[in-house]
């Protein structure tokens, strides 16, 4: 029997409702509201299963409303597989009209479907966008507050030095859409740390670019199915694939499950983040001690996701006096392209964030380190100083030769 | 009417404060216990004016209310029945004020119970009820059930710690009960309205009691291969004059389900475990520790582990409390007791609730304050297969039966709510029910707070025309 979201019922009744999740997730603890919960928004998909209650606007709208940041799921004593639920739901809702005023506007969501398909997915098309980009913020048309990192030419203008498609490299550095055209100096610092240890990394070859995260998150399933097999034909052989950007890793990590395939659970198990690869090949040796202070941030899926946040510790923990947040790990409201999409949650989340940030130390001078370009983008935007584990390692790594220990 | 109760609390409280989208209304029919009710609406006040206006508007309305934290309540509390408006205090969650020489704070009532602890963990104070909701649950919440936890075996219920309360009186009149003296003159109404369950009225702003850090902790893991031996053990450890801070049982199964979830290092292989808190000062610690162990291997104890550091004792106790959320791991649903039993009748007991679980072809695990003798006998299922409710309720019934017969109680922190209602006759004499009846209308006489709660139909004036427990609300 077909149901209105296609919900697998055993995972939507793993969920025994018992609320340890709520102060985990942010929007709750900015609204305080069971609709912005992860326990409230499993109660209505339940609920618009079993045909209790309408799809309505309400019912996307508290859909959307989730930042997909999993901090529940990590929280969650039984395991309910959230990230599978909210993305299946998001699914469900792109593939039917719902016609309601409560619904985002048409403007926005016609901006996000441009963005998400015909502007991710096309390299060249996103790097032509960013030089024009470039240009605009060059004669200060570019608000701050909308996130986009200050642009450099001659990063845009140099390509990275280590070679394309290069399968018999010890590693890939997959270097994904976005984190290429705007932060193209986190890749350039991962790879100065990856060759002091002796790592030669190859880039993707075509089609490794975007790694169909965002479409994920937005329901658009088949498109990122799409891109996810173009992403795995980019990197064969049986290298570790090394990612920079917490959000692209853990949806590379989640490709077996997308994707369904033994070829893709493969892939997936290759995948390593960045500072999780370069303790493992004992990058954390060749840091100096910078006496700086580094508070850090846990991208949502490095930490929730992934797992791997305990390595960004490991890496950096000998250059520089890391500051810790006590707020749990809780997300900064980034969320990948939610901070476009809901521009007042995302800002109350950040708000939130700020504090416990500062309360650990941050200012104008100490700088937080965050292994996600959207949390950076978005940090930054509120005034903080934000730099990538890669570009601190880079910045700590000792200037006498090394080689690769055997 | 439901228009006019929405215009008037949106005239009240600011538009949007209030709403009855259906939805939302589904996503406030139950707590975290298992049976549903039905809203007629549900607001959001901000501060004790709100809450004033709102229960003003529903008496105007006719309609019953119940007030609601974080919802994370086992027996139905804030459950709403009769169709009431749902007060939801969670957005009155500020910490008022913090006083570090007298050791107290005034909170509102949606502060959660772990934030208010961590909030004046600067000044080595702590709130020592720790329910094992205490990361979700609120402080409201924890008052209006009269709530426990694992360290309140010495440390002493909710009651033990709240001085005052500014409540609205069902009649939408405010009052101060109790005060910040040592002890208050006159009838001590806080003590009534603490554990009232939200049928008395509703908590506005709450002055709690803050303990200082204790300078030492220690926490052991007793690890038994039979359940009857880690039993005795708690009875040998009060009985040997050791006060725990904190004295914890889980069985087999349970101890499972938390370590897949934890990964503390349970052994997956014993029959039970127990968890042993002493705190004090130093030299005291270690001569408990010393006993503790010596009665644990005298008792048949596979092993003693001390929890090396403050990282381990935090992830034995985050497996402690997350067990009731890890029961999804082995079944969907489950139906929790709280049944309270001597602790020297703990190993009959516990032989009896097994084999009652047995007889009725039903999982059962225990997972308990075993040194308050609270035990928490969890009957895990699945609504979905056939006729299992009527196993469930029939174990449940003979489980309590049978504390009770041992000289125990039907509940011991969770309160009784919704879900224990029903029982109330195997403890209290119908005098008994009425007196308390009685007590109840003299805060209540129009039955609007919280309706249909902790006392059996039949008990109070003015029920005429109550309904039991619809066909099909339970989930």
């Amino acid at each position: 029997m077909s149901t209105p979201l296609g919900l697998d019922p055993d995972e939507l009744v793993a969920c025994v409702a018992c609320g340890l999740c709520l102060p985990h997730c942010p929007t709750y603890r900015v609204t305080n509201l069971e609709i912005a919960s992860p326990r409230g928004r499993i109660a209505a998909m339940r609920a618009v299963e079993q045909g209790v209650v309408p799809l309505d606007g309400v019912f996307v709208r508290a859909m959307e409303e989730c930042v997909q940041c999993r901090g529940c799921e990590a929280a969650c004593p039984s395991g309910v597989p959230f990230g599978h639920l909210m993305e299946g739901a998001r699914a469900a809702l792109a593939s039917q009209p719902i016609a309601d005023a409560r619904r985002s506007p048409l403007a926005r969501r016609a901006t996000e479907r441009v963005a998400l398909s015909w502007v991710l997915t096309r390299h060249r098309v996103l790097l032509t966008l960013t030089w024009l980009l470039w240009a605009a913020q060059h004669v200060h048309l570019v608000p701050r507050r909308l996130g986009v990192p200050r642009l450099r030419a001659a990063d845009l203008r140099t390509p990275l030095t280590a070679p394309s498609g290069d399968a018999t490299a010890d590693a890939w550095l997959f270097t994904g859409c976005v984190m290429d055209a705007w932060q193209r100096g986190v890749h350039r610092a991962a790879l100065e740390v990856l060759g002091a240890v002796g790592v030669r990394a190859s880039r993707p070859g075509p089609g490794g670019d975007c790694c169909g995260a965002l479409h994920v998150h937005s329901g658009r399933r088949d498109e990122a199915r799409k891109l996810a097999r173009r992403v795995i034909d980019s990197m064969p052989g049986t290298a570790p694939i090394v990612v920079d950007a917490a959000g692209c890793g853990a949806a590379l990590r989640d490709y077996g499950h997308l994707l369904g395939t033994e070829e893709a659970a493969a892939f997936a198990a290759r995948v390593r983040d960045f500072s999780e690869y370069a303790v493992s090949q004992g990058a954390a040796e060749h840091l100096v001690a910078t006496g700086e202070r580094v508070v850090v941030q846990d991208p949502c899926h490095l930490r929730h996701v992934q797992k791997a946040h305990p390595a960004v510790r490991d890496l950096l923990g000998r250059a520089y006096r890391l500051a810790e947040t006590a707020d749990d790990g809780l997300c900064c409201g980034a969320g990948g392209a939610y901070s476009v999409q809901q521009p007042a949650l995302a800002q109350s989340i950040r708000a939130r964030k700020a504090g416990a940030l500062r309360e650990a130390g941050a200012d104008a001078d100490t700088v937080v380190c965050s292994a996600n370009p959207g949390c950076t983008f978005h940090l930054a935007a509120a005034g903080f100083v934000v730099e990538h584990p890669a570009e601190l390692a880079a910045r700590a790594l000792s200037r006498e030769p090394v080689s690769r220990p055997t | 009417m439901l228009d006019h109760l929405l215009a008037d609390l949106a005239n009240a409280m600011g538009p949007d404060r209030a709403r009855a989208e259906p939805l939302e209304l589904a996503l406030y029919a139950r707590d975290a216990g298992v049976q549903a009710g039905a809203a007629a609406a549900v607001c959001f006040p901000r501060h004790a004016d709100d809450v004033a206006a709102a229960v003003a508007a529903a008496r105007r309305h006719g309609v019953p209310f119940v007030a609601r934290g974080s919802g994370t309540g086992l027996a139905g509390g804030a459950t709403p029945m009769e169709e009431p408006l749902v007060i939801v205090t969670t957005q009155m969650n500020r910490v008022l004020d913090i006083d570090v020489a007298s050791r107290r704070a005034w909170v509102e009532p949606g502060v959660l119970n772990l934030d208010l602890s961590r909030a004046v963990a600067p000044y080595g104070l702590h709130y020592a009820p720790d329910p094992s909701s205490q990361q979700a649950c609120t402080i409201g919440g924890n008052v209006a059930t009269n709530a426990g936890g694992p360290h309140c075996l010495a440390s002493g219920v909710t009651a033990a710690h709240v001085l005052a309360v500014d409540v609205v009186l069902p009649d939408a009149t405010t009052a101060r009960l109790g005060g910040l003296a040592p002890d208050t003159p006159g009838y001590d109404l806080r003590g009534v309205f603490v554990g009232s369950e939200g049928t008395m009225g509703i908590a506005t702003k709450i002055a709690v009691r803050l303990q200082p850090n204790p300078p030492t902790v220690r926490t052991l893991l007793l690890d038994f291969t039979a359940i009857d031996d880690a039993a005795a053990t708690v009875s040998a450890i009060i009985a040997a004059g050791v006060l725990p801070a904190a004295l914890e049982m889980m069985d087999a199964e349970i101890t499972r389900a938390v370590e897949d979830f934890v990964g503390a290092g349970y052994p997956r292989d014993a029959d039970a475990v127990l968890l042993v808190e002493l705190d004090g000062l130093a030299d005291g610690v270690a001569a408990d520790v010393a006993a503790v162990s010596d009665l644990a291997m005298a008792h048949g104890a596979r092993n003693v582990r001390v929890a090396a550091d403050e990282a381990e004792r935090q992830l034995l106790w985050k497996g402690r409390k997350s067990a009731f959320g890890a029961i999804a791991r082995i079944a969907p649903d489950y139906y929790l007791h709280d049944a309270v039993v001597p602790r020297t009748q703990l190993v009959t007991v516990l032989r009896e609730v097994y084999a009652i679980a047995d007889e009725c072809a039903l999982t059962m695990m225990n997972v308990f304050h075993a040194g308050d003798g609270n035990l928490h006998p969890l009957i895990v299922f699945d609504a979905r297969v056939p006729g299992v409710w009527e196993r469930v309720h029939e174990a449940g019934n003979r489980i309590l039966t049978a504390c009770i017969r041992a000289g125990g109680v039907l509940s011991g922190e969770h309160g009784v709510g919704l879900e224990k209602r029903d029982l109330m006759p195997l403890l209290f004499s119908p005098d008994d029910l009425a007196l308390q009846g009685r007590l109840v209308d003299a805060f209540d006489p129009d039955g609007l707070a919280n309706p249909a709660k902790v006392l059996p139909a039949g008990s109070r004036c003015g029920e005429i025309g109550r309904r039991p427990v619809p066909e099909g609300a339970w989930i």
